[in-house]
């Protein structure tokens, strides 16, 4: 199959790109916040790197729930002011979300190329990876990015403004979040890799936050986006994701019942695309529109991209076959199997 | 010797007054005898109320306000204290104080961030325009809800009716008594790195404090000298109470807690 071809390759030329704009581009869009792109972008570029060509839209919402609706809380002041940022940024988060949905995270988020790309060197290094978890496991961790954005993206700044709790917890997901600390490490500055003692609560929060960067690391070569299953970000979008342009769409046959290999190929591990044999639209909370699921559907345009309603990518045998080859390839050309080959090779001569 | 020339002729105070300075230079009658110090106390943090200034000698200056879209705002110091408007408008504006002797033109920059509703103009725009004759300009200014801090490095342009200035010297003095100086490069460019000279640090406390730093520079063309000074804050660096070192161990914790548990999914997978 030849790479151009294949929607994983082309996927991932994006998401490099995007890397790398979002992560350096400050140099070509400028170094001030007010250059940056959107100031709302719907992925995982942190405002710390200082080389950044824009922001994720997450930092601005705590900055406002701190500084603006809690202090016009807190002060009895106008709660319509106290709104209105707020507001704005949510009018751009949502003005750029729709017109590519929830593939802010399968194609732009620098975050997630990081995972990705580490789980490829983990398939290189020929490590003992988990194609799927636990269903249970992933039922069980999905709450979990609803209570960080209600807790950390909104609760507790808001509480901050209103003065209920301590300032430092006044952006607390910034201070959680492992793309601060890859996104500044990747501009050549460790000032974001610390632990800071200047109080119980910087403290609790920069362990977290250390801790959660090297456990990220350590099982994105393992295990499929370990750290986007309990993202805030795709809390968010799983709200406003009704309003996007590009969906998964589904049009289920009853030879879904014995396939389900579009489950497996899920990097979210989202069974429901398997058994879901009603609704048309199912683009989940979880799924981050990689498009993994189309690609290895073996049956003709039983699953879908569709943008504005016309199909952009289906799912086609003719697809599926030269995909499926290209990727026992992919995987069988690791590391272990590479020693393997020059040690049969030495044993042959010898001989 | 030029840093000794600046404290006796300069003519400015700009000091904010969240806490009015203890210690404020006196002045003397006639330019040349005139000190200049700009000190300042006290943790500032969140400051979103109005912006004030005392302004020592400041008879017969011009004040503006530079906006974020380039328009000024004059302005008035009563009896020698300045209050920034609200311009409605967030972003960096620059207070531009310009005092005219004749024989000497007197210069004094000081990018002031102020909170309202979004600009729509970026800092470069502010920075690019010239403001003075003479002027020093960050190159760049602390992002937006950053700060100057103490032990780094900062790049500053000196730029003399729009070209760079090279070779100039320049100095810096800071409200908590240290001096340094430089010499602008061939392109008008100079690095300073501002002093680390908080006193009564303790190691794993958190300081607030912030104090004053003035980067001056002085040039003479056609008879006429030109001083420049630009005023600016700086705090305590936090890596006083932050270990990076630290930091690194917590994060191999994390790698180890992740090849286990990584290593437990697939077995279990």
């Amino acid at each position: 199959m030849h790479p151009l071809k294949n929607l994983s390759v082309i996927r991932k030329l994006v998401q490099i790109s995007a890397f790398l704009f979002f992560v350096y581009g400050g140099s070509v869009t400028g170094y001030y916040l007010a250059d940056k792109v959107s100031g709302a972008l719907p992925a995982l570029s942190c405002a710390y790197d200082m080389q950044g060509a824009d922001l994720c839209t997450l930092i601005p919402f705590q900055h406002q729930m701190d500084h603006r609706l809690g202090e016009a809380i807190a002060n009895g002041g106008n709660m319509m002011m106290g709104l209105m940022p707020t507001l704005i940024t949510l009018g751009t988060f949502v003005v750029l979300f729709v017109l590519l949905n929830k593939a802010f995270c399968g194609w732009i988020c620098p975050l997630g190329t990081f995972q990705e790309l580490l789980h490829n060197l983990g398939q290189k290094l020929g490590l003992q990876r988990s194609e799927s978890l636990d269903p249970v496991l992933v039922k069980r961790m999905r709450p979990a990015k609803w209570l960080i954005l209600l807790l950390l993206v909104f609760g507790f700044p808001l509480l901050t403004g209103i003065g209920w709790v301590n300032h430092d917890l006044g952006d607390p997901f910034c201070k959680i979040c492992p793309s601060r600390i890859l996104t500044t490490l990747a501009t050549g500055d460790s000032s974001q890799l610390y632990i800071d003692s200047a109080s119980k609560t910087t403290l609790a929060l920069s362990l977290t936050a250390d801790f959660l960067f090297g456990l990220m690391i350590a099982l994105s070569l393992s295990v499929r986006q370990p750290f986007c299953r309990i993202c805030p970000m795709l809390a968010l979008h799983a709200v406003f994701r009704k309003l996007g342009l590009l969906r998964l769409m589904k049009r289920a046959t009853p030879r879904c019942d014995r396939c389900g290999i579009c489950a497996k190929a899920c990097p979210m591990d989202i069974t429901e695309i398997h058994t879901e044999m009603q609704k048309k639209d199912v683009t989940f909370e979880d799924c981050t529109l990689c498009g993994r699921c189309v690609e290895f559907c073996p049956y003709k345009d039983v699953l879908q991209l569709k943008y504005a309603g016309f199909p952009v990518f289906s799912a086609d045998p003719l697809y599926f076959k030269p995909r499926k080859k290209a990727q026992r390839n992919w995987e069988e050309s690791n590391l272990p199997a590479l020693l393997r080959g020059r040690q049969t090779t030495v044993q042959v001569k010898r001989r | 010797m030029k840093t000794n020339i600046y404290t006796l002729i300069a003519m400015l105070l700009l000091s904010p007054v969240v806490q009015i300075p203890e210690v404020a230079a006196q002045t003397t009658a006639g330019p040349m005898d005139e000190s200049l110090s700009a000190k300042t106390a006290g943790a500032q943090q969140h400051r979103r109320g109005p912006k004030r200034f005392l302004l020592k000698n400041g008879d017969g200056a011009k004040i503006d306000l530079w906006k974020p879209d380039l328009s000024t705002l004059p302005l008035t110091a009563e009896h020698g204290s300045l209050t920034l408007p609200r311009t409605g408008v967030d972003n960096y504006h620059a207070l531009v104080v310009e005092k005219d002797w004749g024989y000497l033109k007197e210069a004094l920059i000081r990018y002031q961030y102020m909170h309202g509703k979004p600009s729509g103009h970026s800092t470069r725009e502010l920075t690019a325009a010239e403001k003075t004759t003479f002027e020093i300009v960050p190159e760049p200014v602390p992002r937006e809800h950053q700060h100057y801090r103490s032990g780094q490095s900062w790049n500053f342009l000196l730029r003399y009716r729009g070209a760079p200035a090279a070779h100039v010297p320049v100095s810096l003095e800071t409200s908590n008594g240290t001096e340094l100086s430089s010499v602008s490069d061939r392109n008008g460019i100079v690095s300073l790195r501002i002093p680390d000279d908080f006193s009564l640090l303790e190691a794993g406390e958190r300081d607030r404090r912030s104090a004053e730093f003035t980067v001056s520079a002085e040039t003479e063309d056609a008879g006429v000298v030109y001083q420049t000074r630009l005023s600016a804050e700086y705090r305590v660096n936090p890596s006083r109470w932050q270990s990076l070192e630290l930091g690194m161990y917590v994060t191999g914790v994390g790698l180890l807690a992740g090849g286990f548990l990584g290593r437990k999914a697939a077995g279990h997978a």
